[in-house]
């Protein structure tokens, strides 16, 4: 018929078959390192303000507004947000099915958490002292993000996905624990830098 | 020489297919023109092979619309990934029988 009609070699159709594989799923799985550098930054910078904002011991090392602090950090969250629903709805993917579905149902799952966590603070956070209120803010926020990001590792068994997200769920809460600056310091440099890392451990080993 | 290999796969062009089809978790269909892309090959080609591995009960193509335009969807069938697992172990095999010392031999 055509020339690729001639016999391989075990060894050839065996690197045949490890070079198409590989090239399949890099062109048909969704590429996770604009998620993790968007909300690795959002944490980082919202966190880091807001670390500025409350001090360790209660005074504050700069200036900044409270209002400021929050509207950059959950705006920064939505953004990030955004980018991970672009990353699991693959527009112009060319595959259908289940894993489509379940990205779907997943996407969901981080709208209906946060909207339910948005009500519980609302309502109780008006009871709290200011610094207490920002804390229950950023801790249930945090509360939510770990949990979905454990889920996301049992869903799809990527136990890295896991392992963060259990460990964002210690840290969240040791730092509620500690206090409404400890939770900033913690969330900036643990659960910000940790995703902005692995994000750049992923570009790597995605580029290779 | 390898009379056991199947036939059906042991073809470069139908071998990358199924190989690509496979990365695929169950339950999962891609469209054709994005197969295509992804293997370089020409849709008269590709046609030619996915009909072949179709007779065979190896993949299923759904044709469906999407609003006015028609879509072909592909996808490997549970009997065409034990085929590639088949395939895969007796490749496997081939090697080892290839690489493995006979007794006495050293």
């Amino acid at each position: 018929m055509d020339e690729d009609e001639r016999a391989l070699s075990p060894e050839e159709t065996l690197r045949l078959i490890e070079q198409q594989g590989a090239a399949a799923v890099h062109r048909l799985m969704p590429n996770p390192v604009p998620h993790y550098l968007a909300w690795g930054v959002a944490w980082f910078v919202g966190f880091g303000v807001l670390f500025l904002h409350h001090g360790l011991a209660g005074t504050p090392y700069a200036p900044i507004p409270i209002g400021v602090a929050l509207a950059l950090l959950f705006g920064l969250m939505a953004l990030a947000m955004l980018v991970s629903a672009l990353t699991m709805w693959q527009l112009g993917s060319p595959v259908r099915g289940v894993s489509q579905e379940r990205g779907v149902m997943y996407g969901f799952a981080w709208s209906f958490g946060f909207f339910a966590m948005w009500m519980i603070a609302v309502r109780f956070g008006g009871h709290l002292p200011d610094p207490e209120r920002n804390l229950l803010w950023a801790s249930l926020s945090m509360m939510v993000v770990a949990i979905l990001y454990m889920a996301g590792g049992a869903i799809w068994l990527i136990r890295p996905m896991f392992v963060f997200g259990a460990g964002l769920a210690v840290l969240n809460a040791v730092g509620t624990a500690a206090g409404p600056g400890w939770h900033a310091l913690l969330m900036s440099v643990g659960a910000g830098g940790g995703s902005v890392a692995a994000g750049l451990v992923l570009r790597r080993r995605l580029r290779r | 020489m390898t009379p056991e290999l199947d036939p059906v796969i042991h073809a470069q062009a139908r071998l990358r297919v199924v190989v690509t089809l496979n990365t695929l978790p169950e339950g999962d269909r891609i469209a054709f023109p994005g197969l295509k892309d992804l293997l370089g090959m020409t849709a008269g080609n590709l046609s030619v092979h996915l009909s072949k591995l179709e007779e065979a009960g190896y993949v299923e193509i759904v044709k469906t619309h999407r609003g006015r335009t028609p879509v072909t969807y592909v996808a490997l069938t549970r009997r065409g990934r034990v085929a590639f697992e088949d395939y895969t172990a007796a490749i496997r095999g081939l090697l080892d029988a290839a690489v493995t010392p006979q007794p006495g031999d050293t």
